[in-house]
């Protein structure tokens, strides 16, 4: 182990890579690449003629081949994986191909590709299966455009093997053209496709990177071709190249980590076998030693999960940057079985690149988010009414309030399902309607090319349309203020507390601490408020599978709980709320509390959470757990972080993203920005760095551990 | 079995003793340390606790209040009138008027840590702290003996300083005991501490010779305890021990002092206790010297 290196990743973290490998961490982590993609934001199709008459199809097509054969080049210094998605406007989620200096082709996020696939038969064997099919039922424009991709593919490629050298140059002669027949050609060919797609404006997840690379690290491995030190260089590279979007001046926003680069770790495999390898733990070793945030990670974990591994999550945890989650391994198979997946198929299950549960490389995936909050104040409560509506008793109010939610869950499936499908002349929605050409990702999700159709146009194997209800804990919390302060201790009618909130509790400073303060809300394992809790989301559910009940077979309509920063942009539209919050304060993110009303300690904040329906929620629900790094000291903090991992999923958890980092870090690097380039803090399913951050989401990154929001 | 008072439940405890811990800190104590971390958990009854800052002055405290121990307009809290009524922290809006301790049944708070148990992994359990949880022997003993019933690991804080009838049975449910060696100078116990020593040592030594499990926390206050021969008495008392496990040190901190004036008490803490970072690490190589495992801070 190498002690000292110029090359700083944040205190406490090991130093295991060589020098070479640290400085091309670090060139990386500040800026270096993303700059120089920003320099060449696209390719121009100024010049081709009669461009307007083409098909869209056509179009695309000609994109991605200007794309393959112009994009820039480029290999660093040192690097041991070639490949790299060098069009800046890529890093905005658009095909990176202008006419007239505009992007014209979205893109697809919010995806986990087929990367196994293309590393089991190599994409040689794609094409061979894409032409089978094509011999059986002739071409069509979607199957022809899969195979113009592929051409366009192989120029990109041909362009690096000429422009490398040595070991790399004799790895792309093999891959991903071929399937790996060692592990550096296995990490290579993973980089190049997922690097390809990226290229192409998408931003993919990658799925379980240790079940596809780790049979050939341990082959490697048994037969002494290669050792554990250069395996795991080998692989910092990877996810040093994954650092290749990082900007040295980011616009400030939600964060910049975000392009849904997601890894899933553990877990079983479709026999049940559990897959963790050495792999899995590399994967560790390099995120504990550079901090490395563009890569969230979720570990899946079930009974039989190695504690070794727990321990080892545990240690990169407490380093802080909240680049670690866990997955309910055991609850998230009965979920997904339940919603009638094959248990083989299920096991196989990843996420949509950010934490919602898909079949990966086989599903097309959609959230809709809506605020629960708004629902109960606007519409239950009629508060923006002249006059507001009265309840005579708590359950006709909530009897309301369920009514609403259903209504705007028929709003979703009116708004969303109708997007996608046509309604038949039997009031059945069976058949997709026509969207935007997708063939680069229609290449790696299974069902595209058999089906014919796009990814977006009922292709993939499997589609979900998933509701995520938000603001939770604030509707639950303002049921039971409201359910005390009217109903049980009688304070006021129903009718003088809606004036209040309608006012925003003007001249109201004393009623308002009360109610903020004296009562006990969700998040403290009080089972009088948590009830709600439970009760919100049995109803949820209800409604999801009644809707889901009119569906196709194989587009799944199932509910999560997220908000994903949301409760940002939805405060300013919220009134003030019956358990005191006043107009337009950002309020409780995820399944988590309303902040700074989870009093009791993060065990019962847990077992709140834990009273919810999760199994029936499969799309995910999130809990957030901010844990003091001084708690997580020694190696007791390692024991008790591995207890609460394990408690959470004995309770019947869905998924934990815990982050460990003080506030007076935080607010050092508030303070000196330039010193905090890369602390990294978890918002929901992405990572940010927090100095690209706006101060909004700074605010509430803080709030969220524990801190005083600064006004 | 009497109800008792809780100053605090702390969950997710990783400091006081192994693995993730429920440690329930119960109100009253029979030493009066100068140091005291805890001084809400001193007294027996419960006091009301005033946090001036976040006062806005309502006068809701005032009107309820029978003894006048509340100022109108701008509010001061006289303490000396106050006669515990509870009816200032019933009528406070802001929480700024707050009990220092909740009353709970030794049912509630065994329900309260078996809903903890699933998060206790093969290592953690119940702490019972204080205060001094012997102070309320019955209750103390019959909470362990329930814990055990239930296959929770338990760890009781304690000063030592309680009746030695009791060591017997508390020796049969205790798994670990994190035993405060506060002074080995007699004198100066009886001084800084309010009691002599002598009880608890015999304690000690009762309880070693049943086999029990120790760590001896330590505490080292700058000036008062913190000279070689107070090191070498730890030394030698952790060497006798049959079943110790390491000692902790536990550096005075001024935390301490801020609790001491939300209850009225404006000496907050003495600054010049706080040991020096050379005086901590002596101590730790003194007795690594000895051989013996030293922690600095809780587990």
């Amino acid at each position: 182990m190498q002690q000292n290196s110029k090359f700083f990743f944040g205190e406490n973290r090991p130093c295991r890579l060589c020098e070479e490998t640290r400085r091309f961490a670090y060139e990386s982590m500040h800026g270096k690449y993303g700059d120089d993609a920003m320099s060449h934001p696209a390719v121009a199709l100024d010049d081709i003629e009669n461009f307007d008459t083409l098909s869209p199809t056509e179009q695309y097509d000609l994109s991605i081949r200007r794309i393959c054969e112009e994009a820039p080049l480029r290999i660093c210094d040192g690097e041991l994986v070639s490949g790299a998605a060098t069009l800046g406007q890529a890093i905005w989620g658009v095909v990176p191909a202008f006419r007239g200096n505009q992007a014209f082709i979205p893109s697809i996020s919010h995806v986990t590709l087929g990367y196994h696939k293309a590393l089991k038969i190599g994409l040689n064997g794609i094409e061979k299966e894409l032409d089978q099919i094509i011999a059986e039922r002739g071409q069509t424009e979607h199957s022809k455009s899969l195979k113009n991709v592929i051409a366009s593919f192989r120029i990109w490629h041909r362009r690096y093997v000429e422009a490398t050298t040595g070991e790399v140059q004799k790895n792309l002669l093999q891959v991903p053209l071929n399937p790996p027949t060692n592990f550096y050609e296995a990490v290579q060919s993973l980089w190049f496709m997922f690097s390809f797609t990226r290229l192409c404006g998408n931003w993919p997840g990658i799925g379980r990177i240790d079940e596809m690379l780790g049979a050939f690290l341990e082959e490697d491995l048994k037969n002494g071709v290669l050792t554990l030190e250069r395996a795991r260089e080998i692989l910092a590279h990877f996810f040093i190249k994954g650092c290749e979007w990082i900007q040295t001046e980011p616009i400030l926003g939600s964060g910049d980590a975000q392009h849904y680069q997601n890894i899933i770790l553990g877990g079983v495999d479709e026999d049940g076998n559990e897959v963790t390898n050495a792999v899995t733990y590399l994967v560790l070793d390099v995120i504990e030693e550079l901090g490395i945030s563009d890569f969230p990670i979720t570990i899946r974990v079930n009974e039989k999960t190695p504690k070794e591994l727990l321990r080892r999550a545990a240690e990169v945890v407490r380093l802080g940057g909240g680049v670690i989650a866990f997955y309910n391994e055991d609850l998230i198979l009965e979920s997904l079985v339940r919603d009638g997946y094959d248990l083989r198929e299920a096991r196989t299950f990843t996420n949509d690149s950010c934490w919602e549960i898909q079949i990966g490389g086989k599903t097309n995936f959609a959230y809709h988010p809506f605020d629960s909050l708004r629902l109960l104040l606007d519409k239950t409560l009629g508060l923006q009414e002249e006059t507001p509506n009265d309840y005579p008793d708590m359950q006709s109010l909530y009897e309301d309030y369920k009514k609403q939610m259903n209504e705007q869950m028929e709003l979703i499936f009116k708004e969303k399902i109708t997007d996608m499908l046509a309604e038949d002349d039997n009031g059945r929605y069976e058949s997709w309607k026509t969207t935007f050409p997708t063939s680069v990702i229609d290449l790696l999700t299974e069902g595209c090319a058999e089906n014919g159709k796009r990814y977006l146009e009922g292709g993939p194997k499997y589609r979900i349309c998933s509701p995520h209800i938000g603001g939770l804990a604030d509707t639950v919390n303002s049921l039971y203020a409201i359910e005390q302060l009217v109903f049980v201790e009688k304070k006021m009618t129903l009718k003088e507390l809606s004036r209040i909130l309608k006012t925003n509790w003007e001249g109201q400073e004393v009623l308002r601490l009360f109610v903020k303060n004296r009562y006990t809300y969700y998040g403290n394992n009080s089972d009088s408020v948590d009830r709600y809790y439970v009760q919100i989301l049995n109803d949820f559910a209800d409604c999801c599978a009644e809707i889901d009940a009119r569906l196709p077979e194989r587009l799944h309509f199932v509910g999560g709980v997220s908000t994903f920063g949301r409760q940002i942009e939805w405060s300013p539209y919220r009134l003030a709320t019956p358990f005191g919050a006043k107009a337009g304060e950002v309020l409780s993110g995820n399944a988590g509390p309303t902040p700074a009303t989870d009093l009791s300690g993060v065990t019962a904040l847990v077992q709140s959470y834990c009273k919810g329906p999760n199994v029936r929620l499969t799309s995910g629900t999130a809990l957030d757990v901010a844990l003091h790094p001084t708690s997580l000291k020694n190696e007791n903090g390692i024991t008790s972080l591995v207890s609460l991992i394990e408690g959470f999923c004995r309770l019947g958890g869905f998924f934990l993203q815990p982050d460990s980092v003080s506030i007076e870090t935080l607010r050092a690097a508030q303070n000196n920005p330039k010193d905090y380039k890369t602390l990294s803090v978890r918002i929901s399913g992405w990572n940010a760095r927090f100095v690209t951050l706006n101060r909004e989401w700074q605010e509430m990154v803080i709030e969220k551990n524990g801190g005083r929001r600064d006004e | 079995m009497n109800d008792l008072l809780v100053t605090a439940i702390q969950r997710f405890s990783t400091a006081d003793g192994p693995g993730l811990r429920t440690s329930v800190f119960l109100k009253g104590c029979p030493l009066r340390c100068r140091w005291c971390h805890n001084p809400e958990t001193i007294h027996f009854s419960r006091q009301v606790l005033y946090n001036r800052q976040l006062c806005i002055n309502c006068g809701r405290c005032s009107a309820a209040c029978e003894n006048g121990a509340h100022t109108t307009g701008e509010h001061r809290f006289l303490r000396e009138n106050c006669k515990q009524s509870g009816r200032c922290v019933a009528a406070c809006p802001t929480g700024v008027l707050e009990w220092d301790a909740k009353v709970y049944s030794v049912e509630e708070l065994l329900k309260i840590v078996l809903e903890d148990r699933v998060f206790y992994g093969d290592e953690g359990g119940v702490t019972l702290s204080g205060g001094e949880p012997m102070a309320h022997p019955e209750e103390t003993l019959y909470l362990l003996e329930k814990f055990k019933e239930n296959g929770i690991h338990t760890a009781l804080d304690t000063s030592g300083y309680f009746e030695p009838k009791y060591i017997d049975r508390l020796a049969a449910v205790t798994d670990l005991f994190l035993w405060d060696f506060k002074d080995s100078n007699s004198e100066r116990h009886l001084k800084n501490t309010g009691v002599s020593n002598q009880t608890i040592l015999s304690n000690l030594e009762r309880l070693n010779a049943l086999g029990a499990k120790i760590i001896l926390r330590c505490v080292l206050v700058e000036g008062i305890n913190c000279e070689e021969e107070h090191f070498k008495a730890i030394a030698e008392t952790f060497r006798r021990l049959k079943n110790g496990v390491r000692v902790e040190l536990l550096p005075y901190h001024a935390l301490g002092g801020g609790k001491a004036v939300l209850l009225g008490n404006e000496d907050n803490g003495r600054r010049e206790w706080i040991p020096k970072n050379e005086t901590i690490q002596k101590a730790k190589e003194y007795l690594n010297a000895w051989g013996i495992e030293t922690l600095v801070g809780g587990m």
